[in-house]
């Protein structure tokens, strides 16, 4: 007797509720549930059996990338400006000095790229540049770079992106194989050896990613023409820039660091979360 | 005895009686709609969970109806357990756990009395162990075989060979020229491009203080450097290359190789310098190996 | 009637109500701390929930194809099917991606929860006789949570975790005279070959799964059959239990519960992305990221790994190469040195007495303090596992990092051993630490003099946790068989009828409980926990019929 007594009549109940719940919800199921499963979304799986190396066709006949050297009409500006802002350690013909590289025949990207990126000027030569915002405007950046590019020609030019003809899954697979082992596989950048870091890619527009390749700034390799096409570093820069911008279907992206934040909300937010249920439940001990 | 009785009793103050009374009751009711509304908002949520389903799903509403529905059955029955049935604290003894001296006799005797039985015949005992024991090893041939090849020679060499064309991993020949001076590029042995084994790192320093060991004079033909992608320590590629120090970090552990003074290690838990590949540039200017690695690549093994 | 008919039926046959009384009226001990196994319990639960939800659609194959689908970025590259497969749950599959990252989420806090229980198990002394056993089936659990939370997260088959295969495949090399050849046979013949994919999904859903129930089978049944230790209190000993009973009140706040850690996960899973493999890409050989770490349980090997010296044994024409002392021995070390602990201790103390009672770490100095010592090592090593992100985030040079960490992981164990040594012994002297606060009533008389009372205990004042009873049930069944029940305190009463009045009765007769030594009322706080503070009842709840009574 005792047994079912211990049942209580609320169990009774909601157990018959339980019951109307379910029949109810499967008839409606069964009754209302469009006939078709959505089937656009699917992925078509096409199996293939060539080696896994990765060939792209779609290569296309407008020019990836068109490079142009600042206008030459810009020249005096740019020179008062590399004169006030540069010399002191550049050098006057941007020749170089004890505490400054020559900059001469390094080309309009490399100096574009680090002014426009904030690096230059420099206020402590002794670490390394990091990006900020920038000094100059666009005008005043190109202006620097048409002085040096007078003093002595040569080098890359400036580079633009078409971005229309540029591939992103090219530009992924690239992106993985040439940069993500120094700025990580999301572009957040890390730490190098010797107090060198990848810097994160976030916030840094099309040209100034295809001048990094093309130059290849401080520790970066340089990635001439014959290592990538005007098309790949178009497509990676392509990539570059949706991941300043990814995909976050699964919700707080936790900063695209990986498992190291992952691990901390797991044990924090849900250990943790979970503890304090504990606490609620399980009460503290009687002393 | 009736409760109220009781409760005088024990509550010595007229405010602990009429505090008690009050609030028991109070408590209660309280629980109740606690426990009500957490299931009537778990309800709620679960038709919110079924509709987000219907309409074609969506991860963030479909996880925050989920913990609604969940958090709501959940805090209704915890609570229903909690506030609204006894709760003691009741007590139990514990039963010793270890047997009477009796139970322990009569087991031994028992253990006893089949040990004798069949240890007067030791020499079906020992034909037993000898055929169970020979089944069990031999299983373990067929078992382990299929399952893989025996290593052989196969971590001791590579696919690069003598006169190995150097290609790009989408099969394309490396030239002389192609290669900016302080760039680098993944490059294999014709006909295994994307292998994981023969993945070597082509280098061209932009500075020529490159010290060169002995017996490796020719192999940096034009400034360009070769070294066996697979870290020494734990296998990584060491795709990450510091141009300006000239050095090689590998992503996994952080192990640094100076490629100036063939890829030695100089910090990290790296402890052999990454294998060098001897190179050449023939007549047409392609890049082709002198020879294979005069090393086996990669990490550490018993047999090395 | 229904019920009844049922049970009937069921106990002719199997006899069920002979166990299932005593099963019913077991008690559990109360203690928030004792709720992390359940947590693992829990979230290894919804593990299998989930888990079979992902076999439907997952594919183990390191087959390659041409990836066509709804992730524009990858489009048209050549990936396995097991990295298209998850593509596909996550991008396709209605409710797809909460279930992976559900997954995901609750195999990171199933991990957590058991290394937190092994802590609490730990320093409370828990493991002593009777409970070796257990303790030893515990430490089999974690490796193999450890072992399943590795391979699960391989199974992708992306770029980061590619490269956590490329170190395992290193890691079973290095091992002497065998290592190549566990290898090839691991993964089919060299790296990466095609079957380690497919056999670590047998692996994943079928080995260790399997291993790990039967093992939490027998780990529960240990537990069920030896009964829960308890905190030391009033009227514990170590031949009582003193909690809630299994039915209804246990089993609700443990049913409960796991609504809750599923409730939780789920939250977790639908609102917090992990591992956003469409992010990492396919894993190919010569592809690497930078900044891979594993899953945290596996940042300690990882960290060892980083911290390891640049040594590697060479004799005799043979090697031992530099990953086999921090990846295969430590955790050889490591885990053997764990299952054996009981054994260790018992040596050393030559404690051979059964203890039911936990013991408060701050009472056993020694067990304590190297208890912190060795945790402090792996915390070390655990966060050296990301030297590259701390280096990165301070803005230090990774080498300085690395250094720091290699000397902390030597100086920080004993210094924290000894802190934690001088705490214990601090706390120890402290009698009234931890207790609950008192409230008191200061009153001024005519002439102006104070005097300081114990306020009155207001009716939450009295806690639960005192005067406990049998269960009305369980008694009235072993008087009437003429079994023994109660020790030196407990006295048999007559019993009521079943709906709580009995334990209404039995309260009465005993008197307010003063706390042992102090002398006054423990006033519990208001904190939800403390029984009877979250909505202001009293300590004792009447059952339905009790209340209609008092209505009469």
């Amino acid at each position: 007797m005792s047994l079912f007594q211990s049942f209580p009549r609320a169990i009774r109940s909601g157990g018959a509720a339980l019951a109307v719940t379910v029949l109810v919800g499967v008839l409606g199921f069964v009754i209302f549930y469009p006939s078709q499963a959505p089937t656009a979304s699917v992925p078509v799986a096409q199996p293939s059996t060539g080696p896994s190396s990765i060939t792209f066709s779609q290569h296309a006949t407008a020019p990836a990338i068109t490079y142009h050297n600042p206008s030459k009409t810009l020249v005096p500006e740019g020179r008062t400006l590399f004169v006030e802002n540069c010399a002191s350690c550049h050098g006057v013909n941007a020749a170089g000095s004890s505490r400054a590289p020559n900059l001469q025949g390094l080309g309009a990207a490399t100096i574009d790229f680090w002014v426009y990126t904030g690096r230059m000027p420099l206020a402590d030569p002794t670490v390394q540049a990091i990006e900020g915002h920038p000094r100059f405007t666009r005008q005043q950046t190109l202006a620097i770079a048409a002085y040096v590019v007078s003093r002595a020609p040569g080098g890359p030019a400036i580079p633009d992106v078409n971005l229309g003809v540029a591939s992103l899954s090219e530009g992924q697979s690239l992106f993985s194989t040439n940069c993500a082992a120094c700025h990580t596989i999301t572009g957040v950048g890390d730490a190098l050896a010797n107090n060198v870091y990848a810097p994160s890619l976030y916030g840094v527009g099309s040209t100034q990613i295809a001048e990094a390749m093309r130059t290849g700034p401080g520790n970066m390799p340089r990635f001439g023409p014959g290592t990538l096409s005007n098309f790949q570093v178009a497509s990676i820069a392509k990539y570059v820039l949706y991941l300043q911008k990814p995909q976050d279907p699964g919700g707080l992206s936790l900063g695209h660091v990986g498992p190291v934040t992952e691990g901390f909300v797991g044990i924090l937010l849900g250990l943790g979360g979970l503890m304090l249920f504990g606490f609620w439940i399980g009460g503290r001990a009687a002393r | 005895m009736s409760v109220d009785e009781h409760l005088q009793g024990t509550a010595g103050s007229p405010r602990g009686v009429a505090q008690e009374h009050r609030s028991l009751d109070t408590g209660s009711k309280t629980a109740e709609r606690f426990v009500a509304l957490a299931f009537f908002i778990s309800f709620v949520a679960t038709i919110g969970l079924g509709v987000t389903f219907w309409v074609g799903g969506q991860a963030q509403l479909e996880g925050a109806f989920l913990f609604v529905a969940l958090i709501g059955i959940g805090a209704g029955i915890v609570s229903w357990g909690k506030y609204l049935v006894p709760h003691g604290p009741f007590v139990q003894e514990r039963e010793e756990l270890r047997s009477s001296d009796e139970d322990r006799a009569a087991f031994y005797a028992s253990l006893e009395r089949g040990s004798k039985q069949l240890g007067r015949r030791k020499f079906l005992g020992r034909m037993l162990g000898l055929s169970l024991g020979a089944f069990g090893i031999i299983q373990l041939f067929p078992f382990l075989r299929s399952l893989g090849p025996v290593p052989g020679k196969a971590l001791f060499v590579t696919h690069w060979k003598k006169d190995s064309q150097v290609v790009k991993v989408d099969g394309t020949a490396v030239l002389a020229s192609d290669l900016e001076v302080g760039g680098a590029m993944t490059v294999f042995p014709r006909g295994f491009e994307g292998n994981a084994l023969d993945q070597v790192i082509l280098i061209r320093p932009a500075t020529t203080e490159i010290v060169t060991r002995p017996g490796r004079e020719t192999w940096g033909p034009q400034g360009y450097l070769a070294f066996s992608k697979v870290c020494t320590h734990a296998g990584c590629p060491v795709g990450l290359y510091q141009e300006l120090t000239e050095q090689l970090l590998c992503p996994c552990h952080q192990s640094l190789f100076d490629v100036l003074t063939g890829a030695t290690p100089v910090f990290g838990p790296a402890p052999r310098p990454l294998p060098q590949l001897p190179l050449k540039i023939d007549s047409s200017g392609n890049l082709l190996a002198q020879n294979g690695f005069d090393q086996p690549i990669g990490p550490g093994f018993w047999e090395r | 009637m229904m019920t009844q008919k049922v049970t009937d039926w069921v106990d002719e046959r199997l006899g069920i109500a002979k166990g299932g009384r005593s099963s019913l009226n077991k008690i559990f001990p109360d203690h928030w701390s004792f709720m992390l196994g359940e947590i693992a319990l829990y979230s290894f639960i919804v593990l299998l929930f989930t888990g079979t939800f992902l076999t439907l659609f997952f594919v183990p194959s390191s087959h390659l194809i041409t990836y066509h689908g709804p992730y524009k970025p990858l489009d048209g590259q050549k990936v396995s099917e097991a990295f298209a497969s998850t593509l596909r749950l996550s991008f396709s599959v209605r409710a797809g991606l909460v279930m992976r990252q559900m997954h995901h989420w609750a195999a990171n806090v199933f991990i957590a929860a058991i290394v937190v229980h092994v802590c609490r198990i730990f320093f409370t002394g828990s493991f002593r006789k009777p409970r070796e056993l257990n303790w030893i089936i515990g430490t089999l659990l974690l490796i193999l949570a450890i072992v399943n939370g590795f391979i699960g997260y391989s199974l992708p088959d992306d770029l980061i975790s590619g490269t956590g295969i490329r170190i395992a495949f290193s890691i079973v090399e290095s091992v002497p005279l065998v290592g190549s050849y566990l290898a090839f046979f691991l993964f089919g013949g060299n790296f990466p070959g095609n079957s380690i994919i497919p056999r670590f999904y047998t692996i994943h859903v079928l080995l260790v799964p399997a291993l790990i129930v039967a093992l939490l089978a027998a780990h529960l049944g240990i537990m069920y059959h030896q009964k829960h230790t308890q905190y030391p209190g009033p009227k514990r000993t170590n031949r009582n239990v003193v909690g809630t009973v299994l039915w209804p009140g246990y089993a609700l706040e443990a049913g409960g519960f796991f609504f809750i850690t599923a409730g939780v996960l789920a939250a977790l899973g639908g609102l917090v992305q992990i591992n956003p493999i469409w992010l990492y890409g396919p894993y190919i050989p010569y592809k690497v990221s930078y900044a891979v770490q594993p899953d945290w349980y596996m940042g300690w090997l990882d960290g060892a790994l980083r911290l390891m010296p640049s040594w590697e044994i060479v004799a005799f024409g043979h090697m031992i190469p530099n990953v086999f002392f921090p990846a295969v021995l430590l955790p050889g070390i490591t885990f053997t040195a764990l299952a054996l602990w009981p054994f260790i201790e018992r040596k050393i103390t030559k404690d051979d007495r059964v203890h039911n009672i936990c013991e408060r770490p701050r009472d056993n100095s020694w067990r304590t303090s190297l208890g912190v010592g060795i945790l402090a090592f792996y915390v070390v090593l655990f966060f050296a596992s990301s030297t590259d992100v701390l280096a990165n985030t301070f803005q230090t040079s990774l080498n300085f990092v690395l250094w720091f960490f290699r000397i902390a992981l030597i100086v920080l164990p004993p210094a924290s051993a000894y802190v934690t040594y001088l705490i214990t012994k601090e706390t120890q002297k402290n009698t009234a630490a931890g207790q609950r606060k008192v409230a008191m009533i200061i009153s001024r008389d005519e002439t102006g003099n104070y005097s300081t009372v114990d306020a009155e205990p207001a009716e939450d004042d009295i806690h639960p946790a005192q005067s406990p009873v049998p269960v009305p049930e369980e008694a009235a069944y072993l008087h009437h068989n003429g079994l023994v029940v109660g020790s030196e305190e407990q006295e048999l009463v007559t019993v009521g009828d079943s709906n709580g009045s009995f334990t209404r009765s039995l309260e009465s007769e005993l008197p307010p409980q003063r706390s042992g030594g102090s002398g006054v009322f423990r006033v519990p706080r208001s904190l939800p926990g403390s029984q009877g503070g979250f909505f202001g009842g009293g300590p004792r709840r009447r059952g339905r019929g009790q209340r209609h009574g008092d209505q009469k």
